[in-house]
């Protein structure tokens, strides 16, 4: 005899698409900028940049990790 | 069953797509040794296009909008023509040259002066970063100039010596063709205004070596002994900006960073001397300075043109450049189309910002909320709103230091070069919502912009020629 499994997936609102849309224009962004900063001479601008993109890569990354299993 | 054999886009591949692409976008940048050279950088670049008007009249962003009076209140009635040159029976002038001592006494500037040769000798013999003897051999290179006159070089041929009629078109073909030949001699933007009884008192009563300007009914220009005479027909100014080393005004207060008006100058007067041989062959006259800071108040006929707004500084600042311009003009008797002032939201910024003030080493510079009528001394032109500054101040700082000093120039949030999209923004922002001026400004702060730079680190850049770059201009 066979056993049943019910599997639940949750359909994800639409505005958690928008909303990683406006994390990856935002990464966009900040990457141009550390870019651009690297050619504008602007160490500092660009270090902080880069860090921005980092850290916003990483949260992005948890978040999505932690909710590709729901 | 119906979506058999199409290719189906999950959720999850989506956003794993959505993270390698990014992931890998950040890897081949850092992974390439020069990481502007990559599509989402502006690369520097030649590009080509037509003039957006009949006048040659530039393309400007959105947010610089055209107004009718500039963003300064003038009170015509009040203005006088100011004498550039210092004059002691009128206790009035400019603080170069003359008028500092004039203001500050001859024992103390003979100390300053003294002082600023040895801050100089100093600074060679001990190899002070900026101050060493290629710094100050920089410095010198600039102070080789073309020939400056007001008549011009008067060398190249006329209409009538070819045997052919001068010149003649609209004002609109007259301005565009101007435009261009400006652009072409090495002039960054371009504007004109038209002389009447108001804007003439923007032209000097006297210029920095004492002759005077006078109106005349003549039709030919000329100089004498002791005058310079501007024939009431040429009455319209060209007005121009030129552009400067943001990298190297950076090193400022330094012979280093001295250099780069220097240079501004230097370009200038062959700008100029090439402008009036070119309206020579055309059949008009060309008039212009006899000395730097002579025949005109640049800045003021700049707001006029539209090619920037007054600032705290109490300098042009204008929408493409910032303050890294030097302004200039001419007069001349070819009609021409004039243009309006702007509006691009930079005098609103500067009531909010003062990083300018806050930066000035002396606090010449004004930290009033608002523009004043009330000059701060005979140096300064009344009949106009303005952050007056204390010129003593900054004349003595440049004697301490033995170079003139950049410092508000440089640390200016508009002194962006233009490769980040975000300070078109913060530009457009500034424009449009002067209530977030006050976090740009912060932001400025935050990543370091406008900070001192390293002399010696200039040494081993590999610039763009005259340390500009003009490939993203109108």
């Amino acid at each position: 005899m066979s056993e049943k499994y019910v599997i639940e997936i949750e359909k994800r609102p639409w505005y958690e698409w928008l909303l990683w849309a406006v994390w990856l224009f935002t990464q966009v962004v900040i990457v141009q900028n550390a870019l651009a900063s690297s050619a504008e001479l602007e160490p500092r601008a660009a270090l902080i940049s880069w860090i921005a993109f980092f850290a916003l890569l990483i949260v992005g990354g948890v978040i999505w990790f932690m909710r590709r299993s729901k | 069953m119906s979506d058999q054999g199409k290719t189906k886009l999950t959720r999850r591949d989506f956003l794993r797509a959505m993270g390698l692409g990014v992931g890998a976008a950040a890897i081949t940048v850092a992974a390439s040794p020069l990481g502007s050279e990559t599509a989402l950088a502006v690369n520097p670049s030649f590009e080509a296009r037509h003039f957006a008007d009949a006048a040659g009249r530039p393309q400007r962003p959105w947010w610089v909008k055209t107004v009718d009076q500039p963003t300064i209140e003038i009170d015509w009635a009040k203005m006088k023509r100011f004498n550039e040159g210092y004059k002691e029976e009128l206790g009035t002038g400019t603080v170069r040259g003359k008028g500092f001592e004039a203001y500050v006494g001859t024992a103390r500037t003979e100390e300053l002066n003294a002082k600023s040769a040895a801050v100089i000798k100093d600074g060679i013999l001990n190899n002070v970063p900026g101050y060493t003897l290629k710094d100050q051999a920089m410095n010198s290179s600039q102070s080789t100039r073309v020939a400056m006159s007001f008549l011009g070089p008067q060398k190249a041929k006329t209409p009538e010596e070819y045997g052919a009629p001068k010149w003649s078109g609209t004002p609109d073909e007259a301005s565009r063709i101007l435009r261009a030949a400006l652009r072409h001699n090495g002039a960054a933007t371009v504007g004109f205004v038209e002389l009447d009884e108001n804007t003439r008192k923007l032209i000097y009563s006297f210029d920095p070596d004492g002759k005077e300007l006078v109106f005349t009914d003549d039709v030919v220009a000329s100089e004498t002994e002791t005058q310079r005479l501007i024939p009431n027909i040429a009455k319209y100014a060209i007005v121009y900006t030129v552009q400067m080393s943001e990298e190297t005004m950076r090193r400022s207060p330094t012979p280093l960073g001295q250099q780069t008006t220097g240079l501004a100058y230097k370009r200038h007067t062959v700008i100029q001397a090439s402008i009036q041989e070119f309206l020579r062959t055309m059949g008009y006259m060309g008039l212009g300075a006899s000395n730097i800071n002579a025949l005109a108040i640049a800045p003021a006929f700049g707001v006029l043109a539209g090619l920037g707004e007054m600032s705290r500084l109490n300098r042009m600042i204008t929408p493409e450049f910032g303050p890294m311009v030097r302004c200039f003009v001419m007069l001349t008797d070819m009609p021409v189309a004039t243009d309006k002032p702007i509006d691009a939201g930079i005098m609103e910024f500067c009531k909010r910002c003062k990083k300018c003030a806050e930066a000035c080493a002396t606090g010449a510079l004004s930290f009033e909320d608002d523009p004043t009528w009330e000059t701060r001394g005979p140096w300064n032109n009344p009949g106009h709103k303005a952050y007056f500054e204390d010129s003593t101040k900054c004349m003595t700082y440049w004697k301490e230091v033995g170079t003139n000093c950049g410092i508000c120039f440089s640390v200016c949030p508009f002194a962006k070069k233009d490769k980040a999209w975000i300070h078109e923004w913060v530009k457009a922002g500034a424009s449009t919502a002067p209530f977030v001026d006050g976090f740009f400004r912060s932001m400025d702060d935050a990543l370091g912009y406008g900070a001192q730079k390293d002399c010696e680190e200039w040494w081993t850049l590999d610039l763009p020629e005259y340390g500009t770059d003009s490939s993203g201009m109108i």
